[in-house]
């Protein structure tokens, strides 16, 4: 599948920003199953200083700054990826135990096995503690095979949780999520992976897009008007699964990734520092693209259709 | 510890030969090794020529030379901050005038072991954020490091120029009870004492001076020469000639401010706070009146993880926002690197010996203490097992956590602790309880055996590291206890290793200090600092005059009970008023009543109350905290003065001060503030950071005086009423003289107001504040904001010119006029608050035009990562 993806944040304030610092990670990593056929960032007013590097997770990431006076600041990133389904189709019922796994795993030291034991640990937003691991538990009866487990989780979170952006802010605490048992993606992303922590395995954050249009017949897709979130469990010496609990589904050819990394904090899409400002406006928009469809209406359908 | 401290005879006994003979003036415990002794109990040969001048010493001696010592740091204003001290935030520091001796064949161990442990740290700094081999080879389990707050991923792959990533590097050693050195712990991020350590050696020259030289003992001054050499040798490539290095602080609240800013004087590097620099285009800039000046190494007294809030944690004022990414193009230098607090991690103490074999094919010269990491199932077992004979550390320093001392803990507490380690070992590691050796020191007033914790310094040199010959020794706070930490209180000990040879005489080549600097060449004055020194000028004369007009006030209330009568009444009324406009502590003593009848306690408050807006207490505790800030401008003099300052506050904060007292409190505060405005208009050159301070004094001087005036002499009074206020105006003012002198007749408001407003030549009157602002302001840059055009004047300037010239125009004749049918002086009342208003505005425009540095960053709000 073919898509084009245009992220666009403006701030308005109320008065003027002296000078802004910030940091962008909006651009798509290329994946085995991704490819990244253009992507660049639109920075209005024009970045004082521009940079792209890499980050620890591998993720691209923009560097710039402002060092004039300005009362807003737009950040456009647009894109065109090309996403493969999986060839090789995912048997949850073939492969290791979660036990097995997890033994794996604490003995590993190839370099993928070195940064996913990385991913086992508590990270900023996603506290280990007991009530993640009783949650846990029902899906991780002995000997059940990994992936079955962490399918069985998804389903129970996207079971017992109920999407509620009205809820949670990105400061409300994961004990608050469990709790109340209510949330948006980011808050079942950051769920799941504690609760595969506190069993001893690795799961990472990803941050990415989701198809705008759905499929004839299918329901419209949660998150599709903003950037998505969804998680990753490590599967020793084979690699990384996604799962969407926020969609009760394995992510295929429909989620575009941009980046990954312990929890939202490591992946923000756009931070920064500003000096002066006042109040500040968000505004953000997301607009995925199916390239593939025939149907030209339908593409400017897609663009015009902002709930 | 079970030892008695014998006191030292009362007179000095005769000179003795040398002798190797356990000495009376000092009894440690036999069981016990102490510094001082062999194993049979013969004096160690390094301590035999001192033990005898001690002893011929003799104790009333030794403490005199302590408190010389106490007056030398108190004047120097050596302090360390506690906090949450109700005192005030600067405790003196302590200093024990005995020393600890190392032989020169024992320093040599100690610093070869010093050396290695610094370069394996370095290995490790320089792989754990590069190829990470330690972890695949697995040499150190990933955890360890993953789980350490000090392993900042932002820092990864991130490189100083040079050879070298650990630049800087502190151990504390201590001696355990069988002899040996074992290092107690690393420091690594902004290792924190040389500066002590050098200001114990100056101060302990001064009071041993003979002792100290015949004694060959190693000068610590090399170790600073190597520090500044290292600096420069960081500096990205192309500033490497001449580079510009900076020393970052916190700032004045930061426990060891007192050293950022002596090593700031004593290496000459500029002090700053975070918002004193920026970053643009991938460098650093630091702020001044005059262009931005590029910076190219910051030596940061700034933890880590506080240094970027772009980058590291969002909430920190402390940082430069975009400095990592600077840093990581090569922009600037950060010594020591940002990342290097995940050296500080006890567990790493585990698998050191390892690593050594792994990296140096050697086995560690010095060991550690020894320790258990709970992330390893064996050695978590031990701890548990072993908990009430541990002390229990957390993984990483953090708010809310905090070592356990096993022995100390009650079994609840021991049964908490178990807890949170099985919930996460991985957090925790656990340490064996040493026997720690002695060393002998002043008590209160004998000598007793106490333990001591040495803390080395180490800066990285070419080939290898130099290390400090000494250190800074901290010593229990008394005997018997085996806590030594500056928070908790305990002395300090210059530490003296012998040379065995005769020492030659080091100097530290410094940059040219600010006194010896050609005015032209003089590095330009930070906006900080001369904001800063603007509200030390404003402060001080706040607090002048609020001081003066109290103990005018204080007079008057005493005459109105000698002399019963409405004039002295009316008077004194008169001059509450004034007292609460002038200090605007509304609403005073504006509402009718009790508070006029019965003064007492609101004058107390505007006194003493530092809590109260306005009060002089308050006046008081702003100036000490600007002067603060400013500590590396002053010279040694000037904290004489302000210690005079400090320490009427102090007895303010006490509520030690009465009605009764309160007049001779305010004559010191008086005479401490004369001594400030002496030291600075006499010593000060007539630069821009003369010109800030001047204009501070001459604004806040300028307002106090209409303010007075108008409160007073606004409002036409009975004749004896009058005549009472123009005495009372005169006398807060300190024309009294001057009138007396020069129109030798009774109090007119005519000729008062001539002196106190409009004779250019009355030092004290407010023409001669507005023609000084002026002279002030004339050598000022055009600053930041400089948009003048032309000839035509700046805002600043017309301000300032019209405040003259209202004055300059008036006739004393209108002044003093008052219309038929009114009790007010109009036109006196209008001028005054138009000279008011426009000193106001002046001051406005100097802040915003030059103190551009008073912003708070704050973090872009982010998206929602769903839909609202």
């Amino acid at each position: 599948m073919r898509y084009r993806i245009t992220h666009r944040t403006e701030y308005r304030y109320s008065e003027p920003v002296d000078s802004g610092y910030n940091e962008a990670r909006l651009l798509p990593r290329a994946l085995d199953r991704q490819q990244v056929l253009c992507a660049s960032l639109a920075i209005d007013p024009p970045a004082s200083d521009q940079r792209e590097r890499s980050d620890y997770f591998g993720n691209r990431v923009v560097a710039f700054s402002l060092d004039r006076p300005h009362r807003s600041l737009t950040v456009t990133s647009s894109s065109e990826v090309v996403v493969e389904p999986r060839v090789d189709g995912l048997d949850l019922f073939a492969g290791e135990s979660w036990e097995q796994a997890r033994a794996a795993l604490r003995e590993a030291t190839d370099p993928e096995g070195l940064l996913a034991r990385d991913l086992v640990l508590a990270s900023p937003l996603v506290p280990l503690g007991e009530a993640l691991s009783a949650y846990a538990a029902p899906s991780f009866s002995p000997g059940r095979p990994l992936l079955d487990a962490v399918h069985d989780l998804m389903v129970r979170v996207h079971r017992d949780f109920r999407y509620d952006p009205e809820f949670t802010t990105l400061s409300t605490p994961l004990a608050d999520v469990l709790a109340h048992r209510r949330g948006v993606c980011q808050d079942f992303a950051h769920l799941a992976i504690g609760c595969l922590r506190s069993q001893g395995l690795a799961a990472r954050y990803v941050s990415g897009y989701i198809e705008t249009l759905p499929p004839p017949g299918k329901p419209r897709l949660i998150g599709a008007d903003a950037s998505h979130a969804w998680f990753s469990v490590y599967v020793p010496d084979c690699g990384w699964v996604d799962f969407d609990p926020t969609n009760n589904q394995l992510p295929e050819s429909r989620h575009i990734t941009v980046a990954w990394g312990r929890d939202y904090a490591d992946v923000t899409p756009l931070k920064g520092v500003i000096f002066g400002g006042g109040q500040m406006q968000l505004t953000v928009s997301v607009d995925v693209l199916d390239l593939d469809a025939a149907d030209p209406m339908a593409a400017g359908g897609a663009s015009g259709g902002h709930p | 510890m079970r030892s008695t401290g014998h006191a030292l005879p009362d007179s000095a006994p005769g000179a003795s030969e040398p002798s190797r003979e356990a000495p009376d003036w000092y009894a440690p415990a036999p069981d016990v090794f102490d510094e001082t002794r062999e194993a049979d109990g013969t004096l160690r040969p390094h301590w035999s020529y001192i033990s005898r001048a001690l002893q011929d010493m003799g104790a009333p001696e030794l403490r005199r030379r302590r408190d010389e010592a106490r007056r030398l740091l108190r004047d120097n204003g050596v302090s360390y901050n506690i906090y949450d001290d109700p005192e005030g935030y600067n405790r003196v520091w302590d200093l024990d005038p005995i020393p600890l001796v190392i032989g020169s064949t024992e320093w040599s161990d100690i610093e070869s072991g010093l050396i290695q442990r610094a370069e394996l740290l370095d290995l490790i700094l320089r792989d754990l954020y590069g190829p990470r081999d330690l972890l695949r080879r697995g040499l150190l389990p990933p955890e360890l490091v993953h789980g350490h707050a000090g392993f900042l991923r932002a820092c990864d792959q991130v490189r100083l120029p040079g050879d070298r990533q650990l630049i800087l590097y502190s151990a504390n050693l201590t001696r355990s009870a069988n002899g040996r050195m074992i290092v107690l712990g690393d420091r690594t991020q902004a290792p924190s004492g040389a500066g002590y350590a050098l200001e114990n050696r100056m101060v302990i020259t001064r009071i041993l001076p003979s002792l100290f030289r015949d004694s060959r003992v190693h000068r610590v001054a090399v170790f600073f020469r190597a520090l500044r050499q290292s600096l420069s040798t960081i500096a990205p490539r192309a500033a490497r000639a001449e580079p510009r290095i900076v020393i970052l602080t916190p700032g004045p609240l930061n426990e060891t401010y007192f050293e950022h800013a002596y090593l700031a004087s004593y290496l000459g590097y500029p002090l700053v706070q975070g918002d004193d620099l920026t970053v643009r285009g991938g460098r650093v800039w630091q702020r001044t009146l005059a262009s931005p000046q590029p910076v190219d190494v910051i030596l940061r007294r700034v933890d880590d993880d506080w240094c970027d809030p772009l980058e590291l944690r969002p909430e920190s004022q402390l940082g430069i926002p975009g400095l990592l990414d600077c840093v990581r193009r090569g922009g600037v230098s950060v010594a020591n690197p940002l990342g290097s607090g995940l050296l500080e991690n006890p567990a790493l103490l585990c698998f050191l010996p390892a690593i050594a074999r792994h990296f140096l094919g050697q086995p560690l010269r010095l060991e550690s203490v020894q320790t258990w990491w709970c992330g390893e199932p064996r050695d978590c077992r031990h701890v548990l097992a072993h908990l009430p004979r541990m002390v229990v550390k957390p993984l990483s320093r953090a708010p809310g956590s905090r070592s356990f001392f096993g022995p100390s803990c009650s079994d609840s507490e021991l049964q908490q602790l178990r807890a949170r380690i099985l919930a996460e070992p991985r957090s925790w590691v656990g340490q064996s309880i040493l026997g720690f050796a002695s060393t002998p020191s002043l008590g209160t007033d004998a000598v007793e055996p106490r333990t001591a914790v040495l803390r080395t310094f180490l800066v990285a040199r070419d080939s290898d590291y130099a290390v400090m010959p000494g250190g800074l020794t901290r010593v229990a706070p008394s005997r018997g206890s085996l806590l030594v930490s500056n928070q908790s209180g305990g002395s300090s000990k210059d530490t003296w290793v012998l040379a065995s040879e005769p020492e030659q005489q080091v100097t530290l080549w410094l940059q040219p200090t600010r006194e010896q600097m050609p005015a032209g060449q003089r590095a330009p004055l930070s906006s900080r600092a001369a904001d800063n020194l603007y509200w030390i000028g404003r402060y001080a004369e706040r607090a002048e005059g609020i001081a003066r007009l109290l103990r005018t006030i204080l007079q008057k209330v005493d005459e109105a009970l000698q002399y019963s009568g409405a004039a002295h009444e009316d008077c004194l009324r008169a001059l509450l008023r004034s007292l609460t406009h002038c200090t605007a502590t509304y609403p005073g003593f504006m509402a009718e009543g009790e508070l006029l009848a019965r003064p007492e306690d609101e004058l107390l408050a505007v006194a003493c109350d530092v809590q109260r807006t306005g009060s002089l207490a308050q006046s008081l505790q702003a100036l000490l905290h600007a002067a603060h800030a400013m500590r590396d401008f002053w010279t040694g003099d000037i904290w004489r003065v302000l210690d005079g300052v400090e320490s009427q506050l102090a007895a303010m904060r006490r509520r030690e001060l009465t009605l009764a007292t309160l007049p001779e409190a305010l004559d010191q505060v008086v005479v401490a503030l004369a001594g400030l405005t002496g030291f600075t208009g006499e010593r000060l050159m007539r630069d821009q950071a003369w010109r800030f301070l001047e204009l501070g004094r001459r604004t806040e001087r300028g307002l106090l005086l209409a303010s007075l005036t108008r409160s007073t002499l606004v409002v036409q009074q009975e004749e004896a009423t009058e005549s009472l206020l123009l005495d009372a105006v005169l006398a807060t003012v300190e024309s009294m003289l001057t009138y007396r002198q020069r129109y030798r007749s009774y109090l007119e408001l005519r000729t008062v107001l001539e002196l106190v407003l409009l004779d250019p030549n009355n030092p004290r009157g407010l023409v001669h504040q507005l023609l000084a602002l002026q002279e002030a302001l004339d050598g000022l840059p055009e600053g930041t904001e400089g948009t003048r055009m032309g000839s035509e004047l700046s805002e600043r300037d017309r301000l300032a010119l019209e405040a003259l010239t209202q004055l300059r125009l008036v006739s004393l004749d209108r002044l003093v006029a008052i219309e038929a049918g009114s009790v007010l002086r109009e036109e006196l009342d209008q001028t005054l608050a138009r000279i008011t208003h426009l000193l106001a505005r002046l001051s406005d425009v100097i802040t915003e035009q030059y103190f551009v540095h008073l912003r708070e960053s704050r973090q872009l709000a982010q998206a929602q990562v769903a839909p609202r």
